[in-house]
């Protein structure tokens, strides 16, 4: 496994894209990953707190848009995060931190599907806030604060 | 002047303690990226139905919404104002810090100039309109220097020296 991530790191793209002084390398990948974040979970708060019952005459039906923003944040950050990981992939894959981020991700994504079904049912009926809805709103709004305190300690401990 | 202000700032005991703990500053980061997706989310989907998108979506309603645009706001502006008081000499020097301040500021203001010409006239577009060109560009200027707060934050230690 750590030799994986040895060839990983240092591939000569990775290289370039560690230690090119170019704005165009690893600045702008970790914009965009801060971007796709903006994008993912603010989509998904805008959603939890409609659900949650702020803003009520925003229509339940507009927002079925909003899970297509939801999936284009979801994967500018994975490309991206695949793209960051790949620069430092011994000194972050094997960190409990890095994979307790994986994890608090994973639930929050797979909480995406769950609350459309909670809310939209198979689509052919109209939309509702069912109870099921609220307690999947409130695990999306606290599983989101994890997953980007377990990002930030990454760089910061 | 601010070589002063540097000097004076980072004497501080408040100064100190921020960089002196251990968990001040990722919490604060932590607290930072939470401000920056609630204001992205909310105001964003302000932006949008101003510039004619969203249609469907009465502007009244969404308008609701904004009060989490400013608690994403609040939030940044008090967690960047301890970085600051933790660690002035990076940022006062560096040019990505002073385009931070300047797209904040005109962000602000666009939101400052809006409401006061527009705020009542806002409420009674119907849901399904469409938006007249004011509404739009104040809607462009918005998301657009919101994108430019996050980008030149982003950049404080490439065009800069910051952490």
């Amino acid at each position: 496994m750590m030799e994986l991530l040895a060839s990983l790191e240092n591939s000569a793209f990775s290289e370039w894209l560690r230690s090119s002084p170019s704005l165009l390398a690893y600045p702008a990948v970790l914009t965009l990953h801060t971007l796709g974040l903006g994008i993912l979970v603010g989509t998904c708060w805008l959603l939890d707190l409609r659900i949650l019952g702020f803003a009520p005459a925003i229509p339940l039906s507009a927002l079925t848009r909003s899970f297509r923003v939801m999936w284009l944040g979801f994967w500018v950050n994975t490309v991206s995060g695949v793209l960051l990981f790949a620069t430092e992939a011994t000194g972050k894959g094997a960190t409990m931190l890095f994979l307790g981020k994986l994890c608090l991700i994973a639930i929050g994504v797979a909480t995406i599907p769950l609350i459309r079904t909670a809310v939209y049912g198979d689509g052919t009926m109209g939309a509702s806030i069912t109870p099921r809805a609220r307690r999947l709103a409130v695990l999306s709004l606290g599983i989101w604060v994890a997953a980007i305190a377990a990002g930030r300690l990454m760089a910061y401990i | 002047m601010s070589e002063h202000l540097v000097t004076w700032l980072k004497a501080t005991t408040l100064s100190e303690m921020i960089i002196g703990s251990r968990w001040v500053w990722p919490l604060c980061e932590t607290l930072h990226f939470v401000g920056l997706a609630l204001l992205l989310g909310t105001a964003g989907l302000f932006d949008l139905r101003l510039m004619g998108f969203l249609r469907g979506v009465p502007i009244a309603a969404v308008m609701r919404m904004r009060i989490w645009a400013a608690v994403g706001v609040l939030i940044n502006l008090v967690t960047g104002t301890i970085f600051f008081i933790g660690a002035p000499g990076q940022y006062v020097g560096n040019r990505a810090w002073w385009a931070k301040l300047t797209f904040l500021l005109i962000a602000m203001l666009n939101v400052a100039v809006f409401e006061t010409r527009h705020g009542k006239a806002l409420l009674t577009l119907p849901p399904e309109a469409d938006t007249p060109l004011s509404y739009k560009i104040a809607g462009v200027v918005s998301l657009g220097s919101w994108l430019a707060v996050l980008y030149f934050g982003r950049m404080l230690p490439f065009l800069g020296d910051a952490f």
